[in-house]
């Protein structure tokens, strides 16, 4: 075990150790009768792309504003696929899509929800580290939240005094959570230097990175493409550990 | 003649008052007057006339010369190649002093404020310079005396009083993109009575640096300026002046407006533009130690926006806006013995708004504001070493706390060529009409932003009507905003090593906290937010201005002057800084990967060049009645977006590059019959032809002019 210490403190060097690694991980393992071999070798790095996030659906044809449905999309890691899009208005079938635990993190807008709380039945919770994605190699052992139970968004300074932001694991609001907005371009940016770690709808532990918010993930970011698509790169450790070492994802 | 007579004689033998800014031709005083002609004199910095380069605070002038030398029309062309003056476009030419935005600086026209600002900006492009004798830099706050808005500096636009005599003068130009401008200047007098009429015409067909886009980058105008300045002699102590100004823009342009895929609807954009001022001034010698200035000020602006489809005349997009300010003050200098000064001031403003932008459901359709203000100056001569002026203003507003606003200043003179200057102030700007009024929802991004008074009827009626999602807090306990303030020093000096060379230098600090951001109260049903105004964000600038000024007599008739400055620039704002050293903030590259940010890698706020220089040059020939002037400015990078999320500029796709801009013009004077002058102009703005046209649409290209002037 302390060589997957040694190797958590020196990523740099992870690249030209990783084959040495999963040579001791497995050795370990051949140790430990709890563990099997394939879950213990670094995790792949898994890309969706696109995913719509509530996009705009029409537009009103007297002020011409966009219309969306305000529905969520929900989507499920481990299979990294959307369970339910955000375009299913039916309410029948979206009752049915969203109960149960396939689906790990809904998004609608800039609005992040997993699993679990006040969200779903799962037993999804979140926290953001600031820090490099890649540098997360493993999972915090406590400070998740579930939605609904989070009371450390930033306050919003008013001259009154602090008010309490929102209760989502993920806060709502330009520079508290993944995102910043900028008015002058009415850019949403995913914030550099921040990294979504999770626990599954299962219990698994997962990480996660927002890439962009625009169709096509275009770069630089583009206000005038579509916006509500949502790009990201994420790890999910399927054995329960919080072991989140992943391949670097080849650029 | 000593130093302490120098400052004195001024109050004594003039009848120009603190806030006129005109010393009087009265022939009575022509002997005191010229020993006192033979400075500068400036009025702005202390509110009475003094040598400038006796003010213990930064100012600078730029003389009327300078000005017709350089073939300046507009106040944004003479501030462009002055030292530490940035010109910055957003919604109109503002101007950045001490790396603070337009929002800070006050504008005065013969010690009066210039009204009329969009998102804060005041387009200083609006300003026709013709029929001004100088204007006046003051670098460093001046709330202490003017309160709102003099919090990074103040420029006073100084008009002569009219002549004894008659005389007059026509000029014609004309130059690229159809740029034409036309001033017919008239002024008479005689000893008791006189008064100068201005008609200035400038006109341009707008210039288009995006031929691929349908709409040129800047519209087509024409404006129209009327000014009239007159006095009146009642005996030797009373005087009365009369200021007029009335201001008329049209423009045109067209754009086309992207609708859903390839289709697109093409506008007329229609803009007009109306501003008017009145400004009479009485002022009394009531003893040769005690002078009483009454002076009444009124001034309105107004403009009307329409964006009609050329297809059908639909009118999508109308906006108008009005604002009148009215103001009545009094001033009291009185003259304690041969070492103090003291000035005394009080007065009124009331203020109103109105237009399509305000009275939304539940405000008020035309907020009016009023306020009360008064101010007490003592300067004390303690030696002719030492100089020092403290100053105190309390302003008393209906729309946000009443304020008390000091500044100490110091000036030192170890020897003739040596000064020291020192100040220590606080500076303020009042909550702006839209951040306490506004009540504004945007029709095509479906967001709204409401100004502090009328925020929580704005979100019931929201509320009510459904389309409030969810809250982000209660908005219901709000306090009115603050004023923004700032606490400023300024340290320096001028040092003039040998006759031909003046070298000033200025460090400056300029702490400033509550400053009113944008913040989202509220989230509406259609995915975007609802805006409020709060009092978030503290920045700070520094940096060290430079000036030096060559004057070197070649022969006898021809000399040459070369001013050259420079400024270092840091403009950052607290909240990332802390950031930065905390280790929270990061990059993202093209390439998608994060890398963390230090201290090091802020450039610091958006649109402020940490380097910029700026040139005045100048060869005078008396001989030939020629002069060569050349002109320019250089600014390093600055950021202008942010991509990456984090705030702040630190990819290369976030930053403006360097850029210089260099101007020239020839001027040549003839004598056409014995009274009448006529002199030519060939002038070429941004020689080198720099453009940018996304980054920079305010910046047009090379541009020639010639110009024809008649005085008589």
């Amino acid at each position: 075990m302390n060589q997957t210490l040694l190797i958590r403190k020196t990523p740099a060097i992870f690249r030209n150790v990783w084959l040495a690694s999963v040579a001791i991980t497995v050795f370990i393992g051949a140790c430990d009768s709890a563990s099997t071999e394939p879950e213990s070798i670094p995790l792949e790095t898994q890309l969706a792309e696109d995913v719509p996030a509530d996009p705009e659906s029409g537009r009103d044809p007297t002020t011409g504003r966009s219309i969306s449905n305000n529905l969520f999309t929900l989507y499920d890691l481990d299979a990294n696929q959307i369970v339910l899009p955000s375009s299913v208005t039916d309410s029948a079938q979206r009752q049915e899509d969203s109960t149960g635990t396939v689906w790990d993190i809904g998004f609608r807008g800039t609005t992040i929800i997993f699993n679990g709380g006040e969200s779903g039945s799962g037993e999804a919770s979140a926290q953001i580290l600031v820090q490099l994605f890649d540098e997360v190699v493993e999972a915090p052992a406590g400070g998740y939240t579930t939605d609904g139970e989070n009371t450390t968004c930033p306050q919003v300074q008013t001259p009154v005094g602090p008010v309490p932001g929102s209760k989502l694991a993920i806060c709502t609001g330009s520079g508290n959570g993944w995102y910043n907005y900028n008015p002058d371009q009415l850019l949403i940016s995913p914030i550099p230097g921040r990294t979504i770690v999770m626990k599954t709808a299962t219990g698994n532990y997962a990480s996660l990175r927002i890439l962009g918010y625009y169709q096509g993930n275009p770069n630089p970011p583009d206000p005038n493409r579509p916006s509500r698509y949502y790009t990201f790169e994420f790890i999910v450790q399927p054995d329960g550990s919080r072991d989140l070492r992943s391949t670097i994802p080849d650029s | 003649m000593s130093p302490t007579w120098g400052v004195w004689a001024v109050l004594l033998f003039c009848t120009g008052a603190a806030t006129a800014q005109q010393v009087p031709s009265d022939s009575s005083r022509t002997d005191s007057m010229r020993t006192v002609q033979m400075a500068s004199m400036v009025v702005t910095a202390t509110r009475s006339e003094k040598i400038l380069e006796d003010v213990a605070v930064p100012v600078s002038v730029i003389t009327s010369d300078v000005i017709k030398r350089e073939g300046a029309l507009r106040l944004s062309d003479v501030l462009a190649n002055e030292m530490g003056m940035a010109l910055f476009d957003d919604h109109g030419m503002g101007l950045q002093v001490q790396g603070l935005a337009s929002d800070y600086t006050l504008i005065l026209l013969d010690g009066e404020p210039v009204i009329g600002r969009t998102a804060g900006t005041l387009d200083v492009g609006r300003i026709t310079v013709k029929g001004l004798s100088h204007l006046e830099i003051v670098r460093g706050p001046s709330s202490s005396l003017y309160g709102s808005e003099a919090l990074a500096g103040v420029v006073n636009l100084i008009t002569a009083p009219p002549v004894e005599g008659m005389q007059g003068s026509a000029s014609f130009r004309i130059g690229s993109y159809a740029t034409s401008d036309m001033t017919l200047q008239m002024e008479g007098g005689r000893e008791r009575l006189g008064a100068r009429i201005v008609v200035n015409r400038y006109a341009s067909d707008g210039y288009d640096l995006t031929p691929g886009i349908y709409g040129p980058t800047t519209p087509s105008f024409a404006d129209w300026t009327g000014d009239l300045r007159s006095r009146m002699v009642f005996s030797d102590r009373v005087l009365v002046r009369l200021g007029a100004r009335g201001t008329i823009e049209n423009q045109e342009s067209v754009f086309a407006s992207e609708t859903d895929g390839l289709l697109e609807d093409r506008y007329n954009d229609e803009g007009r533009r109306l501003e008017w001022s009145i400004h009479p001034e009485i002022e009394v010698r009531l003893s040769d130690k005690i002078r009483l200035n009454t002076t009444f000020y009124g001034t309105g602006y107004q403009t009307e926006t329409y964006h009609r489809r050329q297809d059908d005349g639909f009118v999508n997009y109308e906006d108008e806006f009005d604002q009148t300010l009215a103001k009545a003050e009094a001033q009291m200098d009185v003259l304690w013995g041969t070492k103090h000064l003291t000035n005394l001031g009080g007065g009124v403003i009331g203020e109103q708004i109105g237009g399509s932008r305000y009275g939304g459901a539940g405000s008020d359709p035309n907020p009016e504001s009023t306020q009360a203000y008064f101010f007490a100056q003592h300067e004390w001569l303690a030696s002719d070493l030492l100089h020092f002026n403290t100053s105190l203003r309390f302003d008393n507003h209906s729309d946000y706390a009443a304020r008390v606003t000091p500044k100490f200043a110091v000036l030192v003179r170890p020897s003739r060529k040596i000064r020291l200057r020192a100040s220590v102030g606080s500076g303020f700007k009042a909550p702006a009409f839209r951040q306490l009024y506004l009540s504004f929802t945007n029709p095509a991004g479906g967001y709204s932003v409401f100004g502090s008074l009328p925020m929580n009827e704005g979100i019931r009626r929201l509320e009510a009507e459904g389309q409030i999602e969810q809250k982000l807090f209660d908005i219901s306990q709000l306090d009115p905003l603050l004023a923004e303030s700032s606490v400023a020093f300024n340290m320096g000096g001028s040092v003039e090593p040998f006759a031909w060379l003046t070298v000033q230098v200025n460090a400056f600090h300029n702490n400033v906290r509550d400053l009113i951001e944008t913040q989202p109260v509220a989230q509406k049903t259609n995915g975007s937010f609802v805006y409020g105004y709060f009092n978030l964000a503290r920045i700070y600038t520094r940096g060290i201005e430079l000036e030096a000024s060559i004057k070197s007599q070649l022969v006898e008739q021809s000399s040459f002057d070369v001013t050259l400055g420079y400024q270092f620039l840091q403009a950052r704002d607290r909240e990332i800084v802390t950031a930065l050293k905390e280790g929270t903030v990061f990059g993202r590259l093209p390439s998608g990967r994060d890398y963390r940010l230090g201290l090091g890698d802020y450039t610091g706020m958006f649109g402020r060049s940490p380097h910029s220089a700026s040139l005045r040059a100048a060869y005078i020939n008396r001989d030939l009645d020629l002069i060569v002037s050349i002109q320019g400015r250089w600014r390093s990078r600055y950021g202008y977006r942010d991509l990456d999320g984090n705030n702040l500029a630190n990819r290369s796709d976030e930053f403006v590059p360097d850029y210089a801009v260099l101007g020239a013009a020839v001027t040549k004077s003839f004598t056409v019959v014995q009274t009448i002058e006529a002199v030519v102009q060939v002038g070429l703005d941004n020689a080198f032809n720099h453009t940018y046209p996304t980054l920079l649409p305010s910046l047009p290209g090379r541009r020639g002019y010639v110009s024809l002037e008649f005085n008589f």
